[in-house]
């Protein structure tokens, strides 16, 4: 009971408070920018709770934007490992959910998903802000509901 | 009644001051947000934050010692806890002595100190750096902060805070008579709370997160509970020390009249935060001491001779 309790307390709080740090694995920096739209007047995410945050130990939501490349695919891992749980991972652009433009590269390994586990996936190239907005608000539900990774 | 109320709510700390530093932090951010056109975090935002940052796990990096870092933050939460207990809290002191604006000083100091150590402990190059920078900015801001807090107990002839909140019911609020002083105190609490122009130990951009780049869920927790206390510890020391209220008339007129010059401070903190531009750590070396210091002892030297 009590338990139960303090769970849906956490819930809450993890629902309400989300510190994203946006990563590029190596996509063009189209998603990059549109990330930092999210953080203007204009769209201002802080009143849903969400800040950018820089260092991985603070953070909750790892944003990726672009291809997982063969140059950054132990970096990524190595950041998502130094992030305290729960974490969940957030792919954003085509090129994130797929590879997108870059399928086939000699460089190029593919989506986010063959590097790490990912719990939501942004399509759009680049994406627009108020699509991750809502990706995000989607993400938000998912942690109430109970789903986690890591 | 009043009084009893005091004693029960305000004055056994942690609770009061914990509520105080979280609303401190949702009105600051508020502020700024306003400052920038922004809506804003919603009320709850910051203990969402608190609860968050509890619920997470508690990592560090290998080779940094477990128990000096969970201590640290420890330290300076009791530190900054103690030193808001002796603080008057519109005009109700239970723990006032002579001399306390020293010891209130000397606490507050504290979480500086282990703001470095936690930097040096969890051996990341961001935090190494993120500490040597705090003890930079500590050396720069500390001095004019004391020459500034000085101005007020000189005037009225005691290092008590309650003595300089009682003569400022009589000479008026000091403020008037030290403006400049005032404005010292403001740039030496920006400084030590590490706020927005003097946020060099913690500059997202250039640190990470300085010290704490390497700290997760409870021990983060405790550090960002700690900024807040401290944050409002020095607010109610500022507005002690340099604005005062009128005794003895309804103590219900005293919490009116403190809440509101709270709300002035915090909106001169957010203002400066949102109007000017992080410094270069050399840059505030040389506003420190080329600038602020001898203005404060320009300004003491002028409390001393003319007596006012
Ligand atoms: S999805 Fe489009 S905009 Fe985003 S990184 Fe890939 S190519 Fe660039």
């Amino acid at each position: 009971m009590f338990e139960k309790m303090l769970n849906r307390t956490y819930r809450w709080a993890q629902k309400n408070s989300l510190w994203v740090l946006p990563f590029n694995t190596g996509g063009c920096n189209g998603c990059d920018i549109e990330i930092l739209d999210l953080l203007t007047p204009r769209y201002d995410v802080e009143r849903m709770g969400i800040l950018a945050e820089a260092s991985p130990r603070h953070a909750d939501v790892l944003l990726c934007t672009g291809p997982v490349t063969y140059q950054t695919r132990d970096a990524i891992w190595q950041i998502y490992s130094q992030m305290p749980s729960p974490k969940w991972v957030v792919a954003v652009g085509s090129c994130g959910a797929t590879g997108g433009v870059f399928t086939g590269s000699d460089t190029v390994l593919g989506g986010v998903d063959k590097v790490l586990p990912v719990d939501l996936y942004i399509p759009g190239c680049p994406v627009r802000p108020e699509a991750i907005i809502a990706g995000l608000i989607k993400l938000q539900e998912k942690i109430v509901k109970g789903a986690e990774n890591g | 009644m009043f009084e009893g109320l005091f004693y029960l709510f305000v004055f056994p700390g942690l609770a009061f001051q914990v509520f105080c530093g979280l609303a401190f932090e949702w009105v600051d951010r508020k502020l700024l947000a306003r400052f920038q056109r922004r809506v804003g975090p919603q009320w709850y935002q910051p203990l969402a934050d608190l609860i968050k940052l509890f619920s997470k796990e508690d990592l560090l990096p290998t080779g940094a010692s477990g128990w000096v870092a969970t201590i640290l933050p420890l330290i300076s939460l009791a530190a900054v806890l103690t030193a808001g207990l002796y603080i008057p809290v519109a005009g109700f002191t239970p723990f006032s002595f002579e001399g306390d604006l020293i010891v209130i000083v000397f606490l507050m100091g504290i979480p500086t100190l282990a703001y470095y150590l936690a930097g040096m402990t969890s051996v990341g190059i961001y935090s190494i750096l993120g500490g040597a920078r705090s003890l930079l900015q500590y050396f720069s801001y500390e001095v004019p902060l004391l020459l500034a807090f000085s101005g007020p107990a000189i005037l009225s002839g005691s290092w008590s805070v309650a003595e300089i909140l009682k003569s400022q019911a009589e000479l008026g609020p000091f403020i008037l008579f030290q403006p400049v002083g005032f404005c010292l105190a403001i740039a030496g609490l920006i400084g030590k709370l590490k706020r927005d122009p003097l946020d060099i130990p913690k500059a997202k951009s250039e640190v990470v997160a300085g010290s704490l780049t390497e700290f997760s869920g409870g021990k983060l927790a405790f550090w960002h509970l700690t900024m807040d206390i401290q944050a409002i510890v020095g607010i109610f020391l500022l507005i002690n020390l340099f604005f005062g209220m009128p005794l003895g008339i309804s103590p219900w007129i005293n919490t009116l009249i403190f809440s509101g010059e709270v709300l002035l401070v915090i909106f001169i903190l957010s203002a400066s935060s949102s109007i000017f531009a992080r410094l270069r750590i050399d840059q505030l070396a040389s506003l420190g001491w080329r600038i602020l210091v001898p203005v404060g002892i320009i300004q003491l030297l002028f409390v001393i001779l003319m007596g006012v």
